[in-house]
């Protein structure tokens, strides 16, 4: 019987549902979002039109656990645009090969890992969404930093990411460490805990929340705060004063690429003119010196020079601190 | 000796041995497949709790234990998985006796409803609890007072709404078979109504509702979806494998917790299974189905219970497909239908799939569940035992545990087992195991409920295993096969926790499209989308019933 049910849905599989990997295929593991993915794709197939170009998307943290999971017979050839900081787990260093991308030499070395290993052309912010309507309803007023977070008329108004379980948690609470230092960042956000309503584990939901006016202030990306505004929600984004957090979307090329020469040729793409035309339309934060985000953040309602909102981060303490500031943060303000 | 005996002798002979045969075929293939993709897998996740750095040992163990984060989460657990039980299996036997042991109208209306829950995608129930009870809720607004949802109650809520379906599954198994002679031989001796029901239906149905508060408490503990929506900070074990596995990466000590998990299972499973030693098994030939009579203070008040149940599931899904033709739920009220327009991750293509693998996971799980229960009633009870426990353990492992299981296990080219990595046919195994525990214990109700007597009277007919399962006891057991069969479809269509990890570029389902649409920031898309789902969920229930329904009268004729 249970040979029967393999049988049948084998032959499904062989019918092209689950077809395998071509040889001139390409597997790309990603966690852009699935709008700029489809634009991006779109330009890349035409690019490389004898490939075929396969794109898996999740989250950051669920593609890290699928690519731990598989870590013993890897499936990707390519990461594509995944947070720094989880890249720079020495687990998933282990997998990857060090490969100069072309073009990739002009990125200040902030932006690249010195053995090559991955290389960052973009990246993505932090940002509070707060909902203006339940702001005005509740009479508060609209905060503009942390500090502004202490005030107790905000108790059980304001919703942030666990950093244990979210990247995007790590961000914010890594930026207010490395910005305000160890000791004020540690101070700063005992004295904002008693009005968190919730520590979430997933980095949008606080401003997916914020948005349909369960809470006023959502600590969250200011990805989720752009589209929500797009969409018409009364939603406002604010870049607390300070700098906030950000991350850099990285690529690397897998150890195990099934399609080394595809995967070199898809990473030099993401480097290319054209790609970085592209980062232009979607992207706020661009790594590549001279190449000016105006235009997408001026749509997105950011400033012309990103630059002036954002914390000053060093990644590479970001990820080696990681463990120490994630245990020390579960021990103060876990629940 | 005459040769006529000696022909009837070897005869006998022959049918015991390919009886014999044939059951170990019934246990063997279902048990095989038990092994292959339940046991083995988890032996995996086991190494991977006990490995730290390159050799084995219990330091993960030790670290776990001595974290006050994990008592504090061991604590929540038990407490939400023990009320929820209590709830779900009170509400649960509240709604299967009213569809098996009262007379009124519109039972088919409550059938309906009480299983949509199992076929809601996950996001549905977040969305719809929220949008009805949460801060900003509909109620909270006409209240004028904003009821704080997010933490325990809210937890309690959604987890019962989950598990109620299951209850009255497994509950009705064992209340839809009661002999209706019995009931009639009480009314003669006088026995009141209350004592029928405490002296007959109670005991009678205490092996369901066992079942069932056991499957409610593994459910409840398992479950990660709800408690990261609506749980608020109330923290539990399944957040904490969340935490280790995917916030940081900790794969071994997400193992550790996931293999703690199965502690309280199995303690569970051993005090059910002591508690139903007491218990006679089976019951007399010749039953006559019961057929309630209308008593209207019961049925009335049976019927009214039911129906306030039904109508709050009815509610928290409605506003969802409601609030998937709102322009901006809750801020622009007017109605649209952009949100079905639908052109990112994949769009609808992955709707078919699903529905291929879920009828897949639906045929297959339910003629395996089937073998099994025919097969271990013939089996010593030394050899049985072990079997029961091993079936019966499956919702104990969290749906993410599983899917990353998977990947460990099939994803190395070490064993042939790694031609099913990147198939339909592997998410429709995973489906079927991840809810393996619901469907076998259902048939296993179902089966208490077997007479023995018209087992051996066909034995001694002459009837073969193979000829008195199909004549004498699938026709006794179709209702429960029917409901494990419609149970499966429905949660292979939505299920998400396992089969996330399990897609690939080339083959995703309509769960994981409703996830990437959420993530995207798309929810009232994600809303659309899974109103879709439910609809072609509920109309492919609904000619399936036709079907059987057709079927039965073309045999009754």
């Amino acid at each position: 019987m249970k040979t029967w049910i393999q049988t049948a849905t084998l032959s499904i599989a062989a019918l092209g549902f689950a077809a395998p990997t071509l040889a001139d295929a390409l597997t790309v593991y990603t966690a852009l979002e699935e709008e700029e993915i489809a634009a991006y794709v779109e330009a890349a197939q035409a690019a490389m039109p004898d490939t075929e170009i396969n794109v898996l998307r999740l989250s950051t943290g669920k593609l890290g656990a699928r690519l731990l999971a598989e870590a013993g017979n890897p499936q990707a050839d390519v990461i594509w645009g995944w947070a720094v900081s989880a890249m720079m787990d020495p687990q998933i260093l282990e997998m990857l090969e060090p490969y100069a991308a072309k073009g990739a030499d002009v990125l200040p070395e902030t932006f690249r890992a010195a053995d090559g290993k991955w290389f960052a052309p973009i990246g993505y912010m932090g940002a509070f969404c707060v909902n203006t309507a339940r702001l005005e309803e509740k009479g508060l007023t609209m905060p503009t930093s942390w500090a502004d977070l202490e005030d107790p008329a905000f108790k059980g108004e304001v919703l942030m990411p666990d950093p244990n379980s979210s990247g995007t948690g790590y961000l914010h609470v890594n930026a207010v460490l490395q910005s305000m230092g160890e000791e004020a960042g540690w101070a700063q956000l005992e004295a904002v805990d008693p009005n968190m309503a919730q520590y979430t584990s997933s980095g949008s939901k606080p401003c997916k929340s914020a948005r349909v006016g369960e809470y006023t202030v959502g600590i969250s990306l200011a990805f989720t705060a752009m589209q929500s505004i797009e969409e018409g929600y009364p939603l406002a984004m604010v870049f607390p004063e300070g700098g906030v957090g950000y991350e850099l979307e990285a690529s690397g090329l897998m150890a195990s690429a099934n399609n080394p020469e595809a995967a070199k040729a898809f990473l030099d793409w993401t480097m290319s003119d054209e790609a970085i035309g592209l980062y232009q339309k979607y992207k706020a934060l661009i790594t590549v010196p001279g190449v000016d985000a105006s235009a997408a953040a001026e749509a997105a309602g950011l400033p012309a020079d990103i630059s002036t909102v954002l914390a000053d981060i060093d990644f590479v303490k970001a990820a080696e601190d990681q463990s120490a500031v994630k245990a020390e943060w579960k021990e103060k303000f876990g629940r | 000796m005459n040769a006529s005996e000696t022909i009837q002798q070897r005869a006998r002979h022959q049918r015991l041995d390919a009886d014999r045969l044939l059951t170990a075929a019934c246990v063997g293939l279902p048990l095989l497949g038990l092994i292959l993709f339940f046991a083995y897998p988890m032996i995996i996740v086991f190494l991977r709790s006990i490995t730290v750095g390159d050799s084995y040992g219990i330091g993960n163990y030790v670290e776990v234990l001595g974290s006050s984060g994990f008592w504090r989460a061991t604590r929540h657990s038990l407490v939400m998985g023990g009320a929820t039980t209590l709830v779900s299996v009170f509400l649960g036997f509240i709604i299967a006796h009213g569809l098996y042991r009262c007379a009124f109208r519109g039972k088919w209306l409550i059938r309906a409803i009480i299983v949509l829950p199992l076929l809601a995608p996950s996001l549905v129930q977040a969305l719809g609890l929220i949008f009805l009870l949460g801060r900003n809720g509909v109620i909270s607004r006409a209240l004028g007072v904003e009821i704080e949802i997010y933490g325990f109650w809210g937890l309690l809520i959604a987890n019962t709404l989950y598990a109620l379906p299951q209850a009255v599954m497994i509950i009705g198994a064992a209340l839809v078979l009661l002999d209706a002679r019995t009931y009639e031989a009480a009314d003669v001796m006088g026995a009141s109504p209350w004592r029928q029901f405490r002296d007959l239906t109670l005991p009678s149905a205490r092996f369901g509702i066992l079942n069932a508060g056991f499957v409610c408490f593994i459910i409840t503990i398992t479950d990660f979806g709800n408690a990261a929506v609506i749980g608020g900070d109330y923290s539990v074990l399944a957040t904490e494998i969340y935490s280790q596995v995917v916030g940081q990466r900790n794969f071994n000590m997400g193992a550790v917790v996931g293999i703690m998990l199965l502690l309280p299972t199995v303690i569970a499973y051993a005090i059910e299974r002591q508690a139903m030693k007491r218990q006679q098994a089976g019951q007399t030939t010749g039953q006559v189905p019961y057929r309630p009579v209308f008593a209207p203070p019961r049925d009335l008040c049976m019927a009214a219970l039911s129906l306030l149940i039904c109508a709050c599931i009815v509610a928290v899904i409605g506003i969802v497909v409601y609030a998937s033709f709102v322009t901006l739920w809750p801020y622009n009220m007017s109605l649209s239908i952009k949100h079905y327009d639908i052109t990112l991750a994949g769009g609808y293509s992955s709707l078919w799939m699903t529905i291929l693998i879920s009828l897949g996971a639906a045929v297959g799980g339910t003629i395996a569940v089937f073998l099994l229960g025919l097969g271990l009633r013939r089996l010593p009870h030394v050899l049985a035992q072990p079997v029961q426990i091993l079936a019966a353990m499956p919702a104990a492992v969290p749906g993410m545990v599983l899917g990353l299981a998977y990947i460990l296990t099939f994803n190395s080219t070490s064993t042939p087992l790694y031609l099913l990595y990147g198939t339909a046919a592997l998410i429709g195994i995973v489906n079927f195991y991840h809810y393996h525990t619901q469907g076998f214990l259902t048939v296993m109700t179902g089966f208490r409920q077997l007479p023995p007597a018209l087992e051996e009277a066909a034995g001694s007919l002459g009837a073969g295993l193979g000829r008195t399962a199909c004549d004498i006891v699938a026709p006794f057991i179709a209702p429960m096969l029917v409901s494990v069969f419609f149970f499966l479809f429905m949660r292979s269509m939505v299920t998400l926790s396992a089969v996330v990890f399990l897609t690939t570029p080339q083959l995703s389902v309509a769960a994981v499209t409703i996830m990437r649409l959420d993530d995207a920031g798309l929810t009232s898309q994600a809303a659309a989308f899974s109103t879709c789902v439910m609809a072609v969920v509920c109309g492919a229930v609904l000619s399936m019933k036709v079907i059987l329904a057709m079927m039965q009268r073309r045999r009754a004729e």
